[in-house]
């Protein structure tokens, strides 16, 4: 799991570039996401049943990407690999986006020990590679879900509360705060009109980073034999049994 | 002396980091420890006297001495204390201490590592150099959409692509294991590639930067010449984001050595520790990750170390 | 400089029918102008108004999208048709150029004495680099400052290590964009001085400034621009005794030196008050025992340099920060919307991500202010409502802060805390805003604090002066 730190993120006004292919990139993962969504249901085998006679075909109108050494269903596999992918991807984005962001603004205005408390932890997480720490979760419970999930959520929360914390710090003490108080906005008014629009956008790059960063984990721990468990189609865990072949 | 300050003040921030590691990595396998069916003083005994020597006898005398009937805290302590006196204990699938299996994976591991490390400089360096000095040129454009399919790409696909090219069509290089040194060119070049794919990006953001500083340009109006201006200046300036962002890449580096090992039947830490997940060994699980989380810290230090001489505003 | 060369030329840089273009919009020209050595031409104008491509044009170094027609001539030879890689080879040995902000034209990494010796080392080829570095540190008074990194440097020193290395090459032309651009009185005449120095040794001097004080204490020739054209050109002293263009009047009257003296207030009751005021701010006494009262219709100017205290003391006397001794009373009835305050940076006083219709609508509902009466008082401050549409960073300064004052106005405020308001805004600008702001106090009986390091200002502008050291 690879960790995006804010300070070399490349933001927007760094790299015009990037602008295009995040376009781009969000357009893959849609397309991915309605085939994750509604593909399993189109494709209509079941992405598990063997059928050994049918074993190592090539693609054909029955089975639209051929079969596996198992005789199942590729097409159904691959689209049911994206669900599975595709869903713990954005369910850790939310369990990790939202918290991880709240307790940011809460460690920025609160300070004193809050902050330093929350920061420890952050630090803490921080103190291993996260795919290590989600491969020690993992292990605990090997072929679970809820371990995959809960490792993962919690080494991906680092990232929105530093940066948050980070942009939320300075712009609680800038000047335009300071003036909109004096006039009288209050706690809401301010995260509408100063916080929210200016972490917005970069909250969205770490998000879409870290969804990319999920799906990955998630299938290199498949790979290694440690997250998902046959029979269930994961990609990683496909690349594995496909790898003889 | 402010740079002798600045100096402990980087060893005691990274001591605490390493510290934090063992914890972290010491709660875990105790947890892991606790959730594994069976009796757990089953499994320390043979643990340490291998299964061979053990019999219900050992298995209660170590009940009476660590108090596995106590509760969990205290067992939590005593954990932690073998912990800090270095006792990782020994390996229940191999038999013999872990640290001892630790050290001799350790140097495969590092050997990987270097490896990799320096392919990618050997990638990123040059495409990102030549990408920043006319950025929005074709060397720029043509690297960034490379760099964005390489990164989009996990290593062990990528891993598995450059075998079926360079061992199984080709037959260049050797398939996986270690025999020789041209078993290091295909697992360091994919965790590499992994690596240069984002490093290249952030040394041509560093080098365009320093290109468009103002202080480049009056650096030449002063009248040196380009030349003399990309060497005292330009490069310099451009070297400290890069060299600070390999200490960023470390994580992915630690990850990626434990996925490129597996891929490659490497004989180093990252195999060790995936092999002792899946055979529930304990005491090796908790060496490994230590080691592995031990390194990335080192790597840390020796990156901050690094920026600290590179840079004199630190202090 | 070089003997021949000396003898030979009666003029170093001549410019003739210099015009600079992006695509086809021409954005300054034409000007011709020659100089000869031990000459000094001034070019006086706002900013935005093409000063410094005049400078980057001699140079060469305009920006890629940017071309030049014309031809100019530096040293009897032709350099405008001249490839930019050849022109490079006379930077720093017969041109030098000072950059407009010396702490980002020095890299970053390297300590102050070595920007210096590199150019002796490799530019002058000194034999002897070292002492050659040495002297004119002990010369410019930077003995001491040899192993500071730049942002170590304050910005005098600053500018005078670019000015020992701009010119340690032995250039005899140097140009000077806005070399004064930042610096407070005191630090303005040094560089003045510094910079007279290059003619009178026999140099030639372009000087670039929008600051009057500095076009007189220069002297020499003096080009006048306003948007790109010139609007009078001849001697300096001469010009700025009788303008002839009403650009160039306005230009002048701007200077805070020649505004008319205000007359005396006739100040109502008492607003705010401080009593044995001690700030201190991250662990230095900044001020002690100040007592100061502010009276209704009446203007204060805190007045010192940079750095004493005065933005940390506006922020007590707001109740930003809690006073370290004495204390700071409002008068009854005053509630914590009736001291408001205006910002040095305007842009950064808005929220970034809303248009400026919005921040205002917030302000002048929060406030029961209705918005019809927010209108009038921007277009009295002469902001065109469609401004109010744009972000604050696509509005000039100027308007900015108007829209800022307009604001501020909207919580029916006492008290204005003005810090630095018109430091960061052109003369004429800055003359005419401080103009409003005089004008509305007036009408509307506000206290108003007006930091600022600029004397004049605090003479004239204010009714009464107090003075931080």
């Amino acid at each position: 799991m690879n960790t995006v730190t804010p300070e070399v993120m490349p933001d927007a006004r760094q790299l015009p570039s990037i602008k295009a292919s995040r376009i781009a990139g969000l357009a893959l993962f849609g397309v991915l996401g309605c085939a994750a969504v509604i593909g399993p249901d189109l494709v209509g085998h079941d992405p598990a049943t063997q059928s050994l006679l049918d074993a190592r075909q090539g693609p054909s109108a029955e089975h639209l990407l051929g079969t596996d050494h198992l005789g199942r269903d590729m097409a159904a596999r691959l689209l049911s690999g994206a669900r599975l992918s595709m869903g713990l991807a954005l369910l850790s984005i939310l369990s990790a986006g939202v918290p991880g962001a709240l307790l940011g603004v809460l460690a920025a205005r609160s300070g004193g020990w809050t902050d330093r408390l929350l920061t420890a932890f952050a630090d803490a997480v921080l103190a291993l590679p996260g795919l290590l720490l989600v491969l020690m979760l993992a292990a605990i419970s090997p072929g679970s879900w809820w371990a995959l999930y809960v490792g993962i959520s919690l080494t991906l929360w680092v990232e929105y509360f530093r940066y948050t914390r980070q942009r939320a710090r300075v712009v609680f003490a800038a000047p335009q705060v300071e003036a909109s108080r004096m006039l009288g906005l209050g706690p809401w008014l301010i995260l509408r009109r100063h916080l929210i629009p200016e972490i917005g956008p970069g909250l969205l790059t770490i998000a879409a980073f870290g969804a990319a960063t999920a799906v990955t984990a998630v299938a290199a721990l498949g790979f290694v034999s440690v997250g998902i468990r046959p029979p269930q189609a994961e990609w990683g865990v496909m690349m594995t049994e496909l790898l003889p072949y | 002396m402010p740079w002798v300050r600045s100096v402990l003040a980087i060893l005691a921030g990274r001591s605490l980091q390493a510290l934090i590691v063992a914890l972290v990595v010491g709660i875990v396998s105790f947890i892991m420890m606790q959730a594994l069916p069976g009796d757990a003083a089953y499994r320390i005994a043979a643990g340490r006297y291998g299964y061979d020597m053990m019999d219900a006898a050992s298995a209660d005398a170590v009940r009476l001495e660590l108090g596995l009937d106590r509760p969990w805290w205290i067992q939590l302590r005593a954990w932690l204390g073998e912990l800090a006196s270095f006792d990782l204990g020994r390996s229940h699938v191999y038999g013999s201490s872990v640290i001892e299996k630790v050290a001799t994976q350790l140097k495969y591991s590092l050997l990987l590592a270097g490896g990799a490390v320096i392919a990618s400089l050997l990638i990123a360096l040059p495409v990102g150099i030549a990408a920043g000095m006319r950025p929005g040129g074709t060397v720029d454009r043509i690297s960034l959409v490379v760099s964005i399919f390489l990164r989009a790409i996990p290593a062990f696909a990528l891993g598995i692509v450059l075998v079926l090219v360079f061992a199984v069509q080709l037959g260049f290089l050797p398939v996986a294991g270690f025999r020789g040194p041209q078993y290091l060119i295909l697992p360091s070049l994919t965790l590499g590639l992994g690596l240069a794919a984002v490093s290249s990006r952030v040394v041509r953001d560093a080098v365009a930067d320093a290109m468009s500083a103002e202080w480049r340009l009056f650096a030449r109006t002063k009248g040196l010449t380009a030349r003399r201006t990309i060497m005292s200046h330009v490069m310099r300036n451009a070297a400290l984001p890069v060299v600070a962002y390999v200490g960023v890449q470390g994580a992915y580096l630690i990850e990626g050595v434990v996925i490129v090992e597996t891929v490659f039947a490497w004989p180093g830490i990252g195999h060790a520790l995936v092999h002792a997940i899946f055979g529930r060994d304990v005491a090796m699980v908790q060496g490994t990750a230590l080691a592995l989380g031990l390194i990335y810290v080192g790597l840390n230090l020796f990156i901050d170390l690094t920026c600290r001489l590179i840079d004199p505003r630190s202090s | 400089m070089n003997t021949i060369t000396k003898e030979l030329m009666t003029t170093t840089v001549a410019v003739s029918e210099l015009c600079v273009h992006v695509g086809s919009t021409q954005l300054m020209g034409p000007v011709s102008f020659a100089v000869a050595p031990g000459e000094t031409l001034v070019v006086m104008g706002e900013t935005g108004a093409g000063k410094s491509l005049i400078a980057q044009a001699i140079l060469g170094t305009l920006p890629e999208q940017l071309h030049s027609s014309g031809v100019i001539e530096v040293n009897g030879e032709r350099v405008d048709n001249v490839a930019a890689h050849i022109r490079a080879a006379s930077w720093g040995r017969q041109i030098a150029a000072l950059p407009q902000e010396p702490w980002r034209a020095l890299s970053p990494l390297k300590r102050s004495a070595r920007h210096v010796r590199e150019t002796y080392r490799y530019v002058a080829q000194h034999a002897d680099p070292e002492s050659s570095c040495a002297r004119v540190f002990e010369a410019l008074g930077l003995v001491g400052a040899e192993e500071r990194l730049p942002s170590e440097l304050s910005g005098g020193m600053a500018q005078r290590v670019a000015f020992a290395a701009a010119t340690a090459g032995g250039a005899p032309i140097l140009l000077a964009d806005e070399p004064t651009k930042g610096l407070d009185n005191d630090r303005r005449a040094r560089v003045v001085e510094l910079l007279s120095e290059v003619p009178r040794q026999g140099g030639t001097l372009i000087a670039i400034t929008h600051e009057v004080a500095v076009a007189r204490a220069l002297g020499g020739k003096l080009i006048v621009l306003k948007d790109g054209q010139v609007v009078e050109q001849g001697d300096t002293l001469s010009i700025l005794a009788a303008p002839g263009h009403a650009y160039t009047q306005e230009l002048i009257a701007a200077d805070p030196s020649s505004w008319p003296q205000t007359a005396s207030a006739t100040p109502g009751k008492v607003l705010l008050e401080a009593c044995e005021l001690s700030v201190v701010r991250a662990g230095q006494n900044l001020i002690e025992g100040l007592n100061l009262s502010l009276r209704q219709g009446e203007r204060v100017a805190l007045l010192g340099p940079s750095g004493v205290g005065k933005t940390s003391l506006l922020d007590t006397l707001a109740g930003l920060h809690a006073p370290a001794r004495g204390s700071v009373k409002r008068a009854d009835g005053l509630g914590p919307r009736a001291v408001q305050k205006l910002y040095q940076d305007p842009p950064t006083a808005f929220a970034q991500h809303v248009s400026l219709d919005v921040s205002l609508r917030d302000a002048a509902r929060l406030n029961d202010t209705p918005w019809s009466e927010l209108e009038d008082l921007l277009s009295r401050l002469a902001v065109p409502l469609s401004l109010l549409a744009r972000r604050p960073d696509a509005v000039s300064g100027g308007e900015l802060q108007r829209v800022a004052l307009a604001r501020a106005l909207s919580a029916r405020p006492s008290v204005l805390l003005a810090d630095e308001p018109t430091s960061r805004l052109d003369p004429i600008t800055q003359a005419r805003t401080l103009e409003m702001l005089a004008q509305i106090a007036d009408a509307r009986r506000l206290g108003v604090v007006l930091v600022t390091h600029d004397a004049h200002i605090a003479e004239r502008w204010a009714h009464r002066c107090v003075s931080l050291s």
